[in-house]
């Protein structure tokens, strides 16, 4: 087994006030930052180099994906809108409006040609990135609440509510699948080989659930999850499941058994977001305290 | 000439030359002269002095008149075209009124406008303003050597005003502000202090050089003040001060000399943060936005330790700042000009916190309820004593003695007085054994309040209440309910009183294997009306014998959900039952608690369990991705070449509604038609769809309709009362049930009724028209609200309620037409009362009667409306008049119509867009065949009247919505007459 990410290999400053998201990019050499601050920062996580800033949004910035060939970059936040962006220049492509309100979370498809991105106005939107109709090409209403994340496969739609419904909308069927987990989720996350979804919950509890049978696998507890989004994610060898705190801790369980592996105070404040390097035991986290940290082995 | 002139005088008007009027001045010379005056009326015109005409009909005047008179233009009224102020910003000019104005008119509101007099003028504004006008207009006028318009300067007021006269008597002179020089140098200190202030708290080093400079500067101000001119005296007023001094800090004082590294923190705390204190900090939002809620900082509520800090530093009074002054003072000497005192005059008091008793143990007991056994609480036990030898006597004092301990002392009053004579119970008057059940009743005692008191520990206010009624129980010698003191887990004030019943029905009739019910712990405490349900599921379990059909308030729990709901019920009676053989075998109160804390452990698991078998719950639908979304997924489409979609449900309004799944395919059915957008069928399809879901909407008649009241509910204007009527008519008199039915029952009636007109105006009535189609067409939701098939039977039931309620608007509205309608009444009461007759004798059921005939305003309206027919037909005004006061009806009644209207459409089976003229039509046409329908029921004529007095009143304008529109048309009509 290899081992966890705990230690502290560099720690990107430059945000100013909370860090919402941090998300690697597709081969885990650079990593994605948004935050309170309105802007979208690109590091080099391994060395700790701020690349580049990516200013637009009218408010502060809660969630960022970039698309597989590392060109184009779409993000969203509290200004309802969703910035298509260009990587290299750092310019907006296009806007996408249509959401009636603070769209939380985002995510490319595949072959990066549609946005699908959720919001607290209950819906999901698909948008699309070929044309240049700023509509969205889908809408999704059937939550009764706010979506707060979203996942994507190559054919399906996965996204978690505040209702308690991870929902998976299979395109290739049109097929809706609500799986109620009975609290409100905060984020799901899909484990890498896809047959399993990582929801956390708002009841402090993240919920294994298998994704063709919708039963529940496990249940890990300990940390504190009760009023913040925060991110939950897989190890890169499913072998473990990680999730920030409130009080600025961050956890590991072990997948099968659900105890605590490891859980070490790594920032001041909430934990927002934590992601999971792809191929290699590192990990970036993210907090309020406005810093994200980059764990190695 | 005119020197001549002046040398003369001169009676009456001179006759002006020929040449020297103007053609339009001879005319009006003319007219004046009574020559056009001996004109026809229709012929004479109206001129203003000038000889314009004035009034110009919509093809006499037009453009020309625009030309000629009122505007004076080619272009005349032409309308303002709008033109972009980006790109020529300078040009943009205020409208006022005076550019629509004519001459005489602008000559008019000049005499109006309001100005200061030049005497009361006291800075001359008005006076200068005068000034300058006039010196344009004389400029305009002949050339001068300046050329443009002269300078403000140099056109003064010709005289002082009152008030720079006073101001000169009280020693004000010119070019000085007006305050006295005592305020001004204040000022001036103030200024300078402020700026000193604001340079220093921008923590430039080089501010100080600034700062003289500034002050410098301000100097020269002054000192060039008193040679300026006088026209200057207005720049003295003072500059509008951008940073007003907010803090509590005393002039010059910089909070952050000591702390530098704070500076920045409490400037942006300036800048952002006085809206609302949990901005986040560092970045605010554009000027043009407002903070919102979105705004706050969520992050900081918990853990803004960064802002404590600094509102530590920043408290301006108090002993943080002292001490810091004074550690300051000590390190790097006082302030200069003070030195530190030598011995310290204030000497902070301090007081040690009030020392806590050593017994004294942090708990509140609450006062003991009216049980008299707890009075016993602080006796001292009595000494320990042997008991008797005699078996039977030990028995009897300890059965004497629990029930002591359970009843109260009345028992053993009671008991006393009855074996007085026994000699076995010699221990109740202090004979053989006195001490031992002395001791024994001690302890049942305590063992009772044990019990009592450990709940009492965890009960709050509400069992307090239910304290005292078992206290009240206790007063009237009711044996004490074991429940009672038990079943307070529940904390919902609500289900106490249900409970309380529910104890009480209980004590009367109590199930043998009930018995130790009483001790289980609630599984479903939070929710009470599961708890209810759960309790007569427990009831019915152990009774046996038939099961009520509707359990509870279960009714509107769909299938599934009840059928879950009795798994968890029987699952939870499984663990309870679990608990009580448990606690069987041993008996002792003590224990009985640990186990009941066991048996609510278990039935915690077991809900968590239920919990766990609950959830994740998967459901299953279907869902429609768009083809583009396919496309872009590299899928294909599994929908491709399939009609469009059946949303599941659009909304959470449906879901409110169809808790029961059988009805979902309809619904879908339903919203479909309505909501998605017709360009995306073709109709061919569409109509095959339409077909498909006649079908099923037929089939289903009776499901379809719930949609509708959930319309009502939600957009009709008047669905609040309707809605209440609908639901007190459950509790309501008989006679408006009878009513109700009536009015259903007119209706059907009406509708063959219009069905056998429209045959014989040749129109082709269809039978009963599937809603699907109506709504299709009629996608506003408020016409749909009572889109109902008059004929069809089977709606009937639903029909009832709005009908009913109808009645009642109705009612009202009849009302307010009565004072209207009377007096027109009054000249032919006799007719009213022959018709009144008749109907009474037309209608075939008493109740009809009650509905008619009744009072006298009723009547009077059913005449009125008979006359507006007639009138309809004569075209008399008093029809209109009708017609009128029948407006004046209230809304509701108006949307009813409307409604109806639309039904009407639907019966007659006209659906093009012409419906409304045809409508009319028909109404009109019924007007004619009024003798013939003369024979028809009473309440067929009522309706049929009704159709038409909203013909009439559709008329002169389609639209009545609003009461404005409605006073327009009235309007209209009056003109007409």
């Amino acid at each position: 087994m290899a081992g966890l990410p705990k230690k502290e290999a560099n720690v990107l400053r430059g945000h100013e006030g909370a860090v919402l998201a941090a998300r690697f990019n597709g081969d885990g050499n650079y990593c994605l930052s948004c935050g309170k601050d309105r802007t979208i920062r690109l590091w080099n996580p391994h060395r700790g180099i701020h690349i580049k800033t990516y200013k637009s949004h009218g408010r502060e910035v809660r969630d960022v994906h970039v698309a597989p060939d590392n060109s184009k970059l779409c993000s969203c936040g509290g200004d309802r809108q969703l910035f298509y962006w260009d990587v290299s220049t750092g310019r907006v492509i296009r806007k996408f409006r249509g959401h009636d309100s603070e769209v939380n979370a985002v995510k490319f498809n595949e072959y990066a040609s549609v946005v699908v991105s959720a919001g607290y106005d209950r819906s999901l939107r698909a948008w699309d990135c070929r044309s240049h109709s700023t509509e969205p090409i889908q809408i999704i209403d059937t939550f009764s609440d706010s979506v707060m994340s979203v996942c994507l496969t190559k054919t399906e739609i996965l996204a978690g509510s505040v209702d308690g419904t991870v929902r998976t909308f299979d395109i290739r069927i049109g097929r809706e699948l609500s799986d109620d987990l009975g609290q409100p989720v905060n984020c799901i996350s899909m484990s890498n080989d896809t047959n399993c979804i990582l929801a956390s919950c708002l009841d402090s509890t993240l919920r294994l659930l298998d994704r063709s049978t919708g039963e529940l696998l496990q249940e890990y507890k300990g940390h504190t999850c009760k009023s913040y989004k925060m991110d939950c994610c897989l190890t890169n060898t499913d072998a473990h499941v990680t999730s920030g705190s409130e009080d600025g801790f961050i956890f590991f369980w072990d997948l099968v058994d659900a105890s605590v592996v490891s859980s070490f105070r790594a920032h001041a404040s909430v934990v927002t977001s934590v992601s999971y390097h792809p191929k290699d035991d590192c990990m970036i986290t993210a907090s309020v305290d406005g810093t994200i940290r980059v764990w190695k082995t | 000439m005119d020197a001549d002139e002046e040398d003369y005088v001169f009676y009456g008007t001179p006759i002006e030359r020929e040449e020297e009027m103007t053609s339009r001045k001879k005319k009006a010379v003319a007219e004046s002269s009574g020559l056009l005056r001996s004109l026809p009326p229709w012929k004479q015109e109206v001129t203003d002095e000038e000889g314009r005409r004035r009034f110009h009909g919509a093809f006499t005047g037009g453009f020309s008149a625009g030309f000629y008179n009122t505007v004076g233009s080619k272009e005349g009224w032409a309308p303002q075209s709008f033109t972009s102020s980006r790109k020529n910003r300078a040009e943009v000019k205020k409208q006022s009124i005076f550019n629509f104005l004519d001459d005489d008119e602008k000559e008019e509101m000049e005499g109006h406008s309001l100005g200061t007099s030049l005497q009361f003028d006291t800075f001359g504004f008005t006076a200068a303003e005068l000034a300058r006008k006039q010196a344009e207009k004389e400029q305009q006028q002949r050339p001068s050597a300046i050329p443009g318009p002269l300078p403000d300067e140099i056109v003064l007021p010709a005289s002082e005003s009152i008030g720079v006269k006073l101001l000169l008597k009280m020693g004000w002179r010119r070019g000085n502000s007006i305050k006295d020089s005592h305020t001004n140098s204040l000022y001036d200190a103030r200024r300078e202090a402020r700026k000193a202030f604001l340079a220093l708290s921008s923590d430039d080093v080089s501010t100080e050089l600034a700062v003289s400079e500034g002050v410098k500067s301000d100097l020269q101000n002054v000192i060039e003040l008193p040679a300026n001119d006088d026209h200057k005296s207005s720049e003295s007023t003072p500059v509008y001060v951008l940073n007003p001094k907010q803090d509590l800090h005393g002039l010059g004082y910089d909070p952050f000399k000591h702390a530098p590294e704070f500076r920045g923190f409490s400037m942006k705390n300036d800048l952002f943060a006085f809206k609302s204190g949990k901005v986040a900090p560092g970045f605010g939002i554009g000027a043009l936005e407002e903070l919102d809620v979105e705004d706050e900082d969520v992050y900081a509520s918990g853990y803004d330790f960064e802002d404590n800090y600094v509102q530590e530093v920043e408290e301006p009074s108090g002993l943080v700042i002292d001490s810091k002054q004074k550690l300051g003072g000590k390190e790097k000497g006082v302030l200069s000009g003070f030195k530190v005192a030598s011995k310290l005059d204030y000497q902070l008091e301090r007081f040690d916190p009030p020392v806590v008793p050593k017994n004294f143990v942090p708990h509140h007991k609450f006062p003991a309820p009216l049980d008299d056994s707890n009075k016993h609480d602080g006796d001292p036990p009595p000494p320990e004593a042997i008991a008797p030898e005699d078996n039977n006597l030990k028995l009897l004092i300890e059965g004497v003695a629990t029930l002591v301990a359970r009843c109260g002392k009345l028992f053993e009053d009671l008991s006393r007085e009855k074996n007085q004579s026994n000699p076995l119970f010699s221990f109740l008057t202090g004979g053989n054994g006195c001490d031992y059940y002395a001791r024994k009743l001690w302890e049942e005692r305590q063992k009772h309040n044990d019990k009592s008191k450990q709940l009492l520990d965890v009960k709050s206010s509400p069992t307090m209440q239910k304290m005292t009624a078992e206290s009240r129980g206790k007063i009237l010698g009711e044996r004490p309910l074991e429940r009672s003191s038990r079943d307070t887990n529940s904390s919902v004030a609500s289900a106490d009183v249900i409970q309380l019943q529910f104890n009480l029905s209980d004590t009367f009739t109590k199930p043998a294997s009930l018995k130790e019910l009483p001790e289980i712990a609630k599984p479903f405490k939070e929710d009470p009306a599961k708890q209810e349900r759960f309790e007569l599921f427990l009831k019915e379990k152990y009774h046996g014998g038939l099961r009520s059909t509707d359990s509870g308030g279960a009714s509107n729990m769909s299938e599934a959900a009840r059928a879950r709901e009795k798994l968890d019920f029987e699952a939870a009676a499984e663990t309870i039952e679990k608990g009580l053989r448990g606690k069987e075998s041993n008996l002792s109160t003590q224990q009985f608690m640990e186990m009941s804390a066991t048996a609510q452990a278990k039935v915690t698991q077991a809900e968590e369990l239920v919990i766990k078998k609950m959830y994740p719950k998967r459901e299953e639908f279907q869902w429609r991705p768009s083809p583009i979304l396919c496309k872009r997924f590299d899928i294909i489409d599994p929908f491709m070449g399939k009609p469009p979609p059946a949303p599941r449900r659009r909304s959470k309004m449906d879901s409110l509604v169809f808790t029961s799944d059988s009805v979902k395919s309809t619904t879908v059915d339903e919203t479909v038609t309505s909501k998605l957008p017709v360009a995306q069928l073709d109709p061919q399809q569409f109509s095959k769809d339409v077909n498909d879901r006649e079908i099923e909407v037929n089939v289903e008649v009776e499901k379809v309709e719930r949609p509708i009241d959930l319309y009502k509910a939600i957009f009709s204007d008047d669905s609040d009362d309707e809605v209440e009527n609908s639901t007190s008519n459950q509790v309501d008199d008989p006679q408006r049930k009878i009513e109700a039915a009536n009015t259903t029952l007119n209706r059907l009636m009406a509708g063959d009724f219009l069905e056998s007109l429209g045959k014989e105006l040749g129109l082709e009535v269809p039978p009963d028209m599937p809603q699907s189609i109506n709504k299709a067409r009629t996608p506003a939701p408020k016409e749909e609200s009572n889109n109902v098939n008059p004929g069809n039977i089977s709606s009937l039931a639903v029909e009832n309620k709005p009908s009913s309620t109808y009645t009642a608007v109705k009612g009202t509205s009849v009302n307010q037409e009565g004072p209207h309608d009377k007096a027109y009444g009054q000249e032919s009461t006799q007719e009213v009362r022959s018709q009144n007759n008749e109907l009474i004798l037309d209608s075939p059921s008493g109740g009809k009667i009650k509905v008619t005939g009744s009072s006298e305003n009723e009547s009077s309206k059913i005449k009125a409306e008979k006359m507006d027919q007639e009138g309809r037909k004569a075209k008399t005004p008093t029809g209109h008049r009708q017609n009128w006061s029948s407006d004046s009806s209230s809304e509701d009644e108006r949307s009813r119509k409307r409604s109806r209207r639309r039904r009407h459409r639907s019966d007659s089976s006209d659906t093009d867009s012409s419906s409304d003229h045809q409508d009319r039509y028909h109404s009109r046409s019924k007007g004619r065949k009024k003798g013939s329908s003369r024979e028809k029921s009473s309440s067929s004529r009522r309706r049929y009247s009704k159709h038409h007095k909203r013909g009439s009143r559709d008329s002169p304008s389609r639209s009545s919505r609003h009461s404005s529109e409605r006073e327009r048309s009235e309007s209209k009509r009056e003109k007409r007459r």
